[in-house]
């Protein structure tokens, strides 16, 4: 009983792929979170399961069911969209009842019930006879929720649902949204390109990157596991620092004369990429001749502070979040270290690190 | 809306340079149109082949001397042309010399907008005797010329002649009877197996009033006014009766067609005509030219029907007349006179009648070597011009002198419409009857006639 | 700060006093308003408030040949005309005709936009051939239409010759010739009215249907639910500009029936035209001008009033 996606893959004319062999497994009742850059493919993705757009290759099943010719209307889901889909000429009562009554199987009574039910749910119970444009965004897109409540589907679709939202916003909606797929106890699929949302609603998170799959996973996976370079860098605020580094010797490794850090695993091989979570820099104020480094510019974020660096010796640019007590600024000379929790990723950017190693330290 | 007022501005700026471009175009044109001659705007209302044939006519005036130009301008239908040249009257657009139809002579001649061209004939000493006296008589008034006949027709009938060889039709007598049309119309439509059609009168007024002149009776008391302004009209009388009653006979025999009313009537019944899907029709002598032209036929022409048991009295003349507007200098109103002479020279009349079929007016035409040659060639062409001449004159064949004579044509038409659509004959022109005196009282008492 | 932007920006006591005060303008405020409302009042003034008072002047006279006014009658062209069976059967026919051309052309231009915003390859082709008609100019169309309508010669005619059927009398029937002269303005307007309402149905965003795919709504369904409100703005829009396009239809009918037979298609426009410039009768035609102006007037008022109301969202 899961939405199960096999070898699926999407292409318009011969040349032009845009998805390519997608496996994947949806359990029944997770929060299901497709991320990507734009153009990666996940809306398409979310669309194939839909309905709206045809499979070119490969299988699609929800609970059992083969659905690639199946129509939407037969997929027994429903969908958010990320303008939201309302009808401006309808009532926000008669929005979430569009497809009650569309549907024609629904007793007035029920349809009655179910829509309130939903309008409650979503907190719009006082706002139910104004039309779409009184409203605000939030607002908006919980009319776009109660819909999909008030259908009986057990599968939600989301399509980018919070990005015409302010940051604010976003961050309440979040919560709702994550709170109503918990109470409902809906399977839910949602695209979206920001990593935040990703990371603070899912159950399990698929990275899609150029028409492919790169790592499906739990959000503690993707962090602290990334598949490879992409997604060791499309996570986290800012960026994983992503260094050219070299040999030394088995606990050794350097990224340049001037900057050195010990790990305690056995480094495979001599030239690699190696990733450090800005967090997990060291920075300390010292005089010009130990110094590695040069302070670029400096971010204050309240709880703490983002240091934006150069390396002396070969131009790298590094991030590094520092307490907010910490005195950093424009020019001051600076000496760059690193922990032991580094990750290593080979020249074609898959992650050798040694997963022990990583998790003893 | 407010994406509408991008577009104003520029539409703004489009409209002030086509305005520029325009004026600045008739200035220019102006301009360079002026050499010396004086300039005579000719008002004419001869379309397709005929205005071919007019504008030979002011080519050859234009030509045959240097003081005038006449500028010929096409002014729409005889029924447009009436009001404009009202209105414009002692305004710069209006006409030196123009063509009014028939009908509206009485409208002409109460205008006081016209200088007869009496006063012309007068100071030339210019003799008019050799011109048709039928003609000149219905642009009288009071033993002054008020206007010159110009172009002239009479109604006749025009049979398919070929078809009724093929068919082994009898044709119908020169003057013939209602009866006689209606033998060959059946005939023929039988023996084609009703693949042509006998015959159709066009929804006319005039074909109306030319069936109650040709049964010598009278639509308007006062002698169709020539007597004094008519003040009763009375459409419905037993001689109308009989000429929709024929109409009806054939209608519901199969044998007529309705190509209804209106120019595109005309140009439809032509067609048909031409094309062999209608044997017999009725219309003016001016469609000679158009029906010689490109007709693979034997065209038959003879006279417009009598009813059964009277003697044939004679159609109206048809037509229109040349004015001369009174609201321009004597030089101009000078020259609009010479070309009217100009018109009325045998050899120009004779070229008219020969191109368009209108009757030539001036009695030594006959004598030209065009006609000669016409007649020889086509010996049918004769036949409007012996109608004419077999009729003698009385009130009834001489025009209605009457205003509001356009809009009693509708009404006649409207009546002619209900008839061949089935409904009954007294009614319809009970009908006619009220609205034509309705409009002629009213008319009369704004006029201050009575 | 302008003086003249007072609507947005005053201080809240600004406003207060204002009010208290009533609203006055200032010298300055009426130079300006004189120098903006000049040019329209100037151009309204001429060519249109002084050509209406001046037909409302000659309808209340008898105009004698010449078209001067001669006779003050007062009211009796109006009773005449409302008490003539000749003009009430053309108000008549008005009516059936714009009800009828309005009707038409809205249900067929919706259909054939509808159908033409099916992504279906070749479409384009479809949608060039349904709006063709837009650069079709009123002459030609008329000319066409009379080659179709021909009793002998016409297609019509020569089809129903073809299926040995008997043929109809199109123009000269008075019931044939009032289907005829709607058909010919339908035909006129439809490549308009389909351009406009595809362009609004291609403008309804394609979430929609996507929503009510997923939703589980029929295409019958979309299409009355969604498809006819998105666009009943430019419904309201198409079906004025068509009535009034009707009502003061004057081409086609000039050129195809000339009001005729028997008045069957004698239009008040036309009768306006033929009253006033064939047989000169200004008083009378003044009087039917006015009356249009205050049937149109009315229809506007009608429309607006309960039309823009449902489609206002």
């Amino acid at each position: 009983m899961s939405t199960i996606l096999t070898n699926v893959s999407k292409s318009y004319d011969s040349d032009k792929t845009v998805l390519n062999d997608v496996t994947a497994e949806i359990q029944t009742g997770e929060f299901f979170v497709i991320v990507g850059p734009s153009g990666c493919g996940k809306s398409t993705l979310l669309r194939m399961i839909a309905g709206l757009t045809s499979i070119s290759e490969g299988e699609i099943h929800i609970d059992g069911q083969l659905v690639n010719d199946l129509p939407p209307k037969d997929r027994n889901l429903t969908m958010v969209f990320q303008s939201y889909a309302l009808f401006p000429f309808l009532s926000v009562w008669d929005n979430v009842a569009f497809g009650l009554k569309a549907r024609k199987s629904t007793s007035q009574s029920e349809i009655e019930e179910r829509v309130n039910e939903a309008l409650k749910m979503v907190n719009l119970e006082e706002l139910k006879d104004r039309k779409p444009r009184e409203l605000s965004g939030g607002q908006r897109q919980r009319v776009a929720l109660a819909r999909a409540v008030a259908s009986d589907a057990k599968i939600c679709l989301m399509d980018e649902p919070l990005s015409n939202l302010d940051a604010q916003l976003r961050i309440k909606m979040r919560q709702e949204i994550y709170a109503l797929q918990r109470k409902l106890g809906l399977t839910l699929i949602y695209v979206t390109h920001d990593q935040v949302e990703a990371m603070t609603m899912a159950d399990h998170i698929m990275v899609l990157h150029d028409s492919q799959v790169q790592q499906i996973g739990t959000p503690t996976e993707i962090y602290k596991h990334p598949a490879n370079e992409f997604v060791a860098s499309f996570f986290g605020v800012p960026p994983i620092n992503l260094l050219p580094a070299t040999k030394i010797n088995d606990q050794t490794i350097k990224v340049n004369d001037d900057f050195e850090m010990s790990i305690n695993q056995q480094v495979p091989e001599s030239e690699f990429q190696v990733g450090i979570r800005p967090n997990e820099l060291m920075l300390e104020k010292v005089d010009e001749l130990t110094a590695n480094a040069t302070v670029k510019s400096v971010e204050f974020l309240g709880d703490e502070k983002i240091v934006y660096a150069k390396m002396a010796h070969n131009d790298l640019e590094i991030a590094a979040i520092v307490a907010s007590d910490a005195e950093f600024k424009a020019y001051d000379t600076i000496l760059v270290s690193a922990t032991e929790k580094v990750l290593l990723f080979n020249h074609e950017g898959v992650n050798i690190t040694q997963m022990e190693a990583v998790v003893n330290a | 809306m407010s994406k509408y007022k991008k577009l104003v501005i520029p539409l703004i700026a489009v409209l002030g340079i086509l305005l520029v471009a325009v004026f600045g175009h008739s200035l220019s044109v102006k301009s360079a149109d002026n050499h010396n001659r004086i300039p005579i705007v000719f008002w004419h209302e001869m379309g397709g082949p005929s205005e071919d044939a007019l504008e030979k006519v002011v080519d050859g005036f234009n030509k045959s001397q240097t003081k005038y130009k006449v500028i010929p301008k096409y002014q729409g239908t005889y029924d447009e042309a009436i009001q404009k040249i009202l209105q414009t009257h002692n305004t710069s657009t209006s006409p030196a010399v123009f063509q009014a139809f028939d009908i509206s002579t009485a409208q002409m001649l109460h205008s006081g907008y016209t200088t007869p061209v009496q006063n012309f004939i007068d100071e030339d000493n210019y003799d008019v005797s050799k011109i048709s006296s039928v003609a000149r008589a219905f642009y009288a008034n009071k033993g002054k010329q008020q206007a010159m006949p110009f172009n002239t027709s009479q109604p006749v009938l025009y049979y398919n002649a070929s078809l009724l060889k093929k068919y082994n039709i009898t044709p119908p007598p020169v003057s013939p009877s209602y009866s006689d049309i209606t033998r060959v119309a059946k005939e023929l439509y039988e023996k084609s197996h009703h693949k042509v059609k006998g015959m159709t009168v066009q929804v006319y007024g005039w074909f109306l009033e030319q069936a109650l002149a040709n049964a010598n009776a009278q639509l308007a008391n006062n002698n169709d006014g020539h007597t004094g302004n008519p003040t009763k009209v009375s459409i419905n009388n037993p001689d109308t009766v009989e000429f929709l009653e024929w109409i009806r006979e054939n209608i519901k025999s199969g044998d007529f067609i309705d190509y209804g009313s209106g120019a595109s009537a005309g140009a439809n019944q032509t067609a048909g005509f031409l094309s062999d899907k209608v044997g017999i029709f009725i219309q003016s002598s001016a469609s000679i030219g158009q029906l010689t032209k490109n007709n693979k036929n034997e065209l038959g022409i003879t006279y417009f029907p009598h009813p059964d048991n009277k003697k044939a009295n004679g159609v109206a003349i048809g037509g229109a007349a040349l004015w001369i507007s009174n609201d321009k200098p004597k030089d101009v109103q000078r020259g609009a006179f010479e070309f009217i002479k100009y018109t009325l020279k045998p050899e120009v009349q004779a070229q008219w009648q020969k191109s368009t079929g209108y009757l030539a007016l001036n009695k030594d035409s006959q004598k030209t070597s065009i006609l000669k040659d016409l007649y020889a060639k086509n010996p049918e062409s004769k036949v409007p011009g012996q109608q004419l001449a077999t009729a003698k004159a009385n009130y009834s064949n001489s025009g209605i002198l009457m205003e509001g004579m356009q809009l009693t044509r509708q009404l006649e038409e409207i009546a002619m419409e209900t008839v061949y659509n089935g409904g009954n004959i007294k009614k319809a022109l009970d009908t006619a009857d009220k609205n034509i005196n309705d409009n002629l009282t009213q008319l009369n008492r704004a006029n201050g006639y009575n | 700060m302008l003086k003249t932007s007072t609507t947005d920006v005053v201080p809240e006591k600004n406003v207060q006093a204002k009010q208290r005060h009533g609203f006055r303008l200032t010298a300055k405020d009426k130079y300006f308003a004189s120098i903006f409302l000049g040019p329209s009042i100037l151009i309204l003034g001429l060519f249109v408030f002084y050509p209406m008072f001046k037909t409302l002047y000659i309808s209340m006279f008898l105009t004698n040949t010449l078209g001067k006014t001669t006779v003050y009658v007062g009211f009796q062209n109006y009773a005449k005309l409302i008490t003539s069976p000749d003009f009430i059967s053309s108000m008549w026919v008005t009516f059936i005709y714009v009800l009828a051309v309005t009707v038409l052309t809205i249900a067929l231009g919706l259909l054939l936009a509808n159908l033409s915003s099916q992504k279906l390859p070749g479409i384009s082709i479809f949608r060039t051939l349904y709006s063709v008609t837009m650069g079709v100019s009123v002459a030609v169309a008329a000319i066409f239409w009379l080659f179709i309508f021909n009793p002998s010669t016409g297609f019509f005619a020569l089809l129903s010759n073809w299926l040995n059927l008997p043929v109809v009398n199109w123009l000269t029937s008075p019931t044939n010739a009032m289907w005829a002269v709607i058909i010919t303005t339908v035909w006129m307007h439809l490549g308009f009215t389909f351009l406009i309402l595809l362009g609004a149905i291609e403008s309804v965003p394609s979430t929609l249907y996507e929503a009510a795919d997923v939703e589980g709504a029929s295409p019958r369904y979309q299409f009355f639910h969604i498809t006819i409100p998105m666009i009943s703005p430019t419904l309201f829009f198409v079906s004025t500009i068509t009535i009034i396009d009707a009502f003061k239809s004057f081409g086609l009918i000039d050129l195809i029936t000339k009001g005729g037979p028997t008045n069957a298609t004698n239009m008040l426009v036309y009768r306006i035209y033929k009253d006033a410039f064939y047989s000169g009768n200004y008083a009378k035609s003044s009087a039917e001008a006015i009356i249009l102006t205050v049937i149109i007037a009315f229809f506007t008022l009608l429309q607006f009033k309960f039309l823009e109301k449902k489609v206002n969202y």
